[in-house]
């Protein structure tokens, strides 16, 4: 028997270390898009523009990142574009009561980072804990709290809008407006996030033991996993980063209302779709979310720039293009 | 019609039949129940919708003890006509004060109401057949266009440059963009670009950092809505070009009069278009119940230009909107 | 190699020089295969050997690379499963085609449902019930799919074939979760088919059903037919011989291990609702057979020992009492459970080697990050200790063969260095090469002085493995078999309940 182990001995061939053409099919798209929008626009490769498109994707796409981890582990949370609303009102409540004590400057902003990053631990707990020892279905679970948090920063803000005091918000604005070395702060801690992100999902027990859990999660208690924990970590994990993106989000506009985040969840989820992430779980790819992130900014923007259609037919482009990327992948990972 | 000035009639033509005990409608001991239902608070205008209803029944209340009411606010069409329902079912209510969420689909509902012998007020969204409600008052979206076209047409030199903001592409935003280019028309100034910021600050914001890389020379910024107005100036003072080009937004969000009561250069008008309505509304149809007053009719609250002069009138500093 | 027995009738369905290439890989070389009208014709093969392969291309769920696929002489009509069926031709897969939440009824008429516009409920659970009463299963056809136990649910999918009015019928394994009596069901079966003229392809591990049943065999070894053989020409042993390519000697390891210290003790331990109060002690270097019939509580008996449901009881390792509330309790106590469900339990099927070798022990290859370096490392080492056979490294283990996985799970259990082992239904599915293999393997872990429970419906495995038996039944110890005691006889009798022995003397410890 030993003899045929060495005959049968694995042989990888190069073909099958490089990744297929599947896994490249979003990055084709976004270069595709790329190459659209600057013939279509001189204006369209030019810094300003760039750092517009990177900087506004920047909220998606740390949410995005931690909605892969969530999504690969066989989980949902429709809940972050009302948690991001819902955090921004808390945090900008909390800034304008802290003002009188604490006075503009480093600390409050601070205080105020640390309350939405607090808050935002808090409502991923929340929806944690609901999912894995409540066991209700994570769909059921976000849908909830999705209108809670909705309603809550409705009521909040009385049904119009929280501002920031006009002071502090002068003092908080450069952490969106300006940044390093001409790249601005949104794009710095998003780059940031994704790179952690990519790390955390390849290289550590975590992010293989979402996999695991999405790839079957029986399996992975019958190995030793502690399921509720690692799922629990995604939904925190996701709740924190929503509280992170708030961070770069108040300063933008200073203001938070019910229409603050609408639909950011979709957006979030079909990024991570369109990167090549399985929506049943069991495989993860956060490269593959940024580039989803940045093909739905870049729709955007190009029809704005380009105007290549009807404004009415935008979403029609956008649902074309989403379904387009998915397909791609699909199409040539099952011939593959 | 001026609102403020309505308003205040109504207030003391209602004020003066509740003291003067002047033969109400409405027999002694017997509340009478009106149902409100309106769009919950999803954006600046509907949050000062939502709050001016409730401080309005709050006020109401108080006035006239013998006054019930069931306010029900609906984030979609169906969630509307299932309150309409439950009101009618399980509230006895005497009169239904409604903001349709859509007119075709809340039309027949509506009717049903006004079949089983109830009074019906109208706000904002007229219904698709006519004749059904007892009272409708509204805003005005094309003069709210009109109003604003004509007052680019008076700021700007022909060949001028500029852009818009639409909202949610709905029969009432092109009711005010047909009204606004057709105040426009001949005077020259260019629409260099026409897209859909949904009422929606954010939106706002990305949509005109684009125009503000496509379009090297902008004059002027027609927002169409004072939220989208506050992200359209965040967006050009990113780029640092106030200097360029004034806005106009529009509804009379407490933020924006401000500036235009400061003087600001950045926004030199406003709009109105008001969301107390709602509370025209609401008097008008106590009064029916309270008082012998005819309240039949249409009460279009027209758009008017707010200026630096007549801001203050225009300005409550307590709503949220 | 010898030519098959000469018939005048055509073939029904048949591969003429059939290749079949994964990418680069060729799995089947020029394979000959034909199914005759009235006849069993059993292909067999050690797992990897390419008879799931074969089973694919005629049931169309395969297009060969090359050679020819001809129904009735012509070229074969169908290009996917269903129109197979349409044609015929009726495959029942290993991993059952059911749809675990509807039930039995709906799963055998989906597709081809009664009725017009409103469905037949009526007549459809009419003809499930006489189906199923033809077997004399006594499913219901209520019941749904998802709590049927293994068995049955193979039942179904015999039952779902036989609706299907099969002339060629392919049956992949299909004893191999059935007790004996649902053997004996399904062999007359089978041999009613074959005197109604249906053609049937048979595989099975189990080699004196091939000697039953078959009235051709053939042998595949490594994707190329090494014997073709009909009725009475091979011995089982000749069989096994072809199959591996070698003469085999006993398939079990020849010596009883001595026995060391107490390594593990469990006192009074209930798992509910089936499993009542089991006593019993292992001790080092030894191997401790479980047998019972599926249901008797073996399984949930196991799994409540590490963790995996809710139990009572007291379990001591070396005389210290231990609490163990999940498997990572169990882990850090040196207890390991290998599950018989590798698909759905024990293997990421959708994963590679790698990942599903390190998943339970990843904490050791790395703080933070995981060491890939390391990893592979082990792989390599998996590979050659446990002789696992992968045409690629990064492959998905889905994609391997059963014995194949078996030997990986085995290798990740004992990637945790476990003192105590309990592995459940160790070669089911297995061909009889690996078979012998990890029956050796199970016979070194004893060797080494750690401590196996090896759960089984094999008999001859409990027999051949065991140094002592316990019989469960009904969730309780039925009794307990030493040395000279562990004969078939006595098991079964205990299995059976046919011989109340005294139970204080031997199961009470």
């Amino acid at each position: 028997m030993s003899d045929l182990t060495r005959s049968d001995a694995p042989r990888p061939s190069v073909a099958a270390r490089l990744p297929g053409l599947s896994a490249l099919g979003p990055l084709l798209a976004l270069i595709l898009l790329v190459a659209l929008g600057a013939t279509l626009n001189e204006n369209f490769l030019s810094a300003g523009n760039i750092t517009n498109v990177l900087a506004r994707s920047a909220f998606i796409g740390m949410i995005a990142v931690g909605m892969t981890f969530v999504i690969t582990s066989g989980g949902l949370d429709l809940s972050v574009g009302s948690m991001a609303a819902f955090i921004a009102g808390v945090m900008i409540l909390g800034m304008n009561a802290l003002l009188p004590s604490m006075g503009v400057g480093l600390p409050l902003v601070l205080a105020g980072m640390g309350i939405a990053l607090g808050v935002g631990l808090l409502a991923g707990l929340g929806n944690g804990l609901l999912v894995t020892k409540a066991r209700i279905e994570p769909f059921i679970v976000t849908l909830g709290t999705m209108g809670i948090f909705r309603s809550l920063v409705t009521w909040l803000a009385d049904g119009g809008t929280i501002s920031l005091d006009f002071g502090v918000r002068q003092f908080y604005r450069p952490v969106y407006y300006s940044g390093l070395f001409g790249i601005a702060w949104p794009i710095i801690v998003f780059a940031i996030v994704a790179v952690a992100g990519q790390i955390a999902m390849r290289h550590t027990r975590f992010g293989r033991y979402c996999e695991a859990i999405g790839s079957n999660d029986k399996v992975a208690l019958y190995s030793a996993v502690n399921v509720e924990r690692i799922r629990l970590m995604t939904y925190v994990l996701l709740g924190l980063l929503v509280g992170l993106a708030t961070i770069m989000y108040v300063p933008r506009l200073g203001s938070a209302s019910g229409s603050t985040g609408m639909l950011w969840e979709l957006e979030a989820i079909a990024a991570v779709i369109i990167g090549g992430t399985a929506l049943k779980g069991g495989y993860g790819r956060v490269w593959g979310t940024v580039i989803g992130v940045l093909i739905l900014s870049l729709i955007d923007n190009i029809l704005i720039l380009a105007d290549l259609v009807s404004p009415y037919l935008n979403g029609t482009i956008q649902g074309v293009i989403i379904v387009l990327a998915v397909v791609l992948q699909r199409g040539k990972s099952s011939s593959a | 019609m001026e609102r403020r000035t309505f308003l205040t009639t109504a207030a003391i033509g209602a004020a003066t039949a509740a003291t003067g005990v002047s033969v109400p409608a409405l027999a002694q001991g017997k509340k009478a129940v009106i149902g409100v239902s309106i769009p919950s608070a999803t954006h600046g205008f509907m949050g000062g919708l939502n709050w001016h209803a409730q401080e309005t029944i709050k006020r109401l209340k108080t006035t006239y003890p013998n006054l019930e009411f069931v306010l029900a606010t609906a984030g979609a069409v169906g969630k509307q006509v299932n309150d309409i329902e439950d009101m009618v079912a399980t509230r006895n209510i005497d009169a239904l004060v409604v903001l349709p969420f859509e007119s075709e689909p809340l039309t027949s509902p509506v009717k049903a109401v006004k079949d089983a012998g109830k009074w019906v007020t109208v706000v904002d969204r007229g219904l698709s057949q006519p004749g059904i409600e007892d009272l409708y008052v509204a805003g005005d979206n094309t003069a709210f266009g009109r109003v604003s076209g004509e007052y680019f047409k008076a700021n700007l030199k022909p060949g001028a440059k500029i852009v818009v903001l639409r909202g949610i592409p709905t029969t009432l935003d092109n009711e005010r963009v047909d009204a606004f280019q057709a105040a426009i028309a001949g005077s020259g100034i260019e629409i260099l670009d026409m897209q859909h910021g949904n009422w929606n600050r954010d939106k706002a914001f990305q949509v005109m950092q684009d125009y503000l890389s496509k379009h090297k020379k902008i004059d002027a910024v027609w927002a169409a809505d004072d939220d989208m107005a506050i992200g359209v100036m965040e967006a050009i003072s990113q780029a640092g070009r106030q200097k360029e080009m004034w806005i106009v937004g529009g509804a009379g969000m407490k933020e924006i009069i401000k500036r235009v009561m400061d003087k600001d250069p950045q926004i030199p008008v406003d709009v109105s278009y008001t969301p107390a309505q709602i509370s025209t509304a609401l008097e008008v149809t106590a009064l029916r119940f309270v008082s012998n007053t005819p309240v039949y009719g249409r009460f279009i609250i027209g758009s008017t230009l707010i200026t630096a002069e007549n801001a203050a009138q225009f300005y409550f500093p307590d709503s949220p909107f | 190699m010898s030519a098959a027995p000469e018939r005048a009738a055509a073939p029904v369905l048949e591969l003429v020089d059939v290749r079949k290439s994964f990418g680069p890989i060729e799995i089947l070389h020029g394979i000959d295969f034909a199914l005759h009208a009235g006849e069993v014709h059993a292909l067999i093969g050690e797992n990897g050997a390419g008879k799931s392969t074969i089973m694919k291309i005629l049931g169309g769920f395969l297009a060969p690379s090359s050679g020819a696929v001809r129904l009735d002489g012509a070229p074969a009509p169908y290009a996917s499963g269903a129109q197979a069926e349409a044609s015929g031709v009726v495959v029942i897969h290993q991993e059952f085609n059911l749809a675990p939440d509807l039930t039995v009824t709906e799963n055998i008429w989906l597709g081809r449902e009664k009725g017009g516009l409103f469905l037949d409920h009526r007549a459809m659970r009419a003809g499930t019930q006489a189906l199923l009463d033809e077997l004399g299963s006594t499913i219901r056809p209520e019941a749904r799919i998802r709590d049927l136990p293994v068995s049955d649910r193979q039942m179904v999918e015999i039952a779902k074939a036989l609706s299907r009015q099969a002339r060629v019928l392919i049956m992949d394994e299909p004893s191999a979760v059935l007790t004996h009596r649902e053997v004996e069901v399904l062999f007359r079966q089978i041999e009613r088919l074959r005197a109604q003229g249906v053609a049937l392809l048979y595989t099975s591990h189990r080699l004196e059903e091939i000697t039953r049943l078959a009235d051709r065999v053939t042998v595949l070894r490594d994707g190329a037919v090494v014997r073709k053989a009909g009725r009475g020409e091979l011995t089982e042993d000749g069989m096994a011989t072809a199959m591996v390519g070698r003469k085999l000697e006993d398939i079990y390891p020849p010596r009883r291990h001595q026995a060391g210290t107490v390594a593990l003790e469990v006192r009074g331990f209930s798992v509910p609702p089936l499993v009542k109060d089991v006593s019993f002690t292992l001790r080092r270097g030894e191997v401790l057979g479980i047998s019972g019939l599926v249901g008797s509580g073996r399984t949930e008996l196991a799994e409540g020992l590490v963790g995996l449901r809710p139990a009572t009881g007291e379990i001591l390792r070396h005389g210290i009492p231990v609490a163990i509330g999940s498997v990572r309790d169990a882990a850090a106590s040196g207890i390991a459970y290998l599950t018989e469900d590798r698909k759905e339990r024990g293997l990421l099927l959708d994963k590679s080697l790698t990942e599903n070798l390190t998943l339970s022990t990843l904490a050791r290859f790395g703080a933070l990050f995981i060491d890939g370096r390391r990893e592979e490392a082990a792989l390599s080492r998996a590979i050659a200790e446990f002789d696992i056979r992968a045409p690629r490294r990064d492959m998905k283990v889905g994609n391997l063969s059963g014995g194949n996985q078996q030997k990986l799970l085995l290798a990740k259990t004992m990637l945790g260095d476990p003192e105590v082992v309990i592995i459940d239904e160790p070669t089911r599915g297995i061909d009889v090469g690996t078979k012998s293999q990890i029956y050796a393997f199970i016979d070194a872990l004893a060797a080494e002085g750690r401590s196996v429970i090896v759960i089984s419906s094999d008999m001859p495995e409990i027999l051949g493995l065991s140094d002592r038996v316990l019989v469960m039944r009904h969730g309780r110890i039925a009794g307990e078999l030493e040395g000279a005691r562990v004969t078939e006889t006595d098991v079964v009798r205990l299995v059976m309940g046919t011989n109340e022995q005294p139970t204080g003397s031997a199961s009470h410890v």
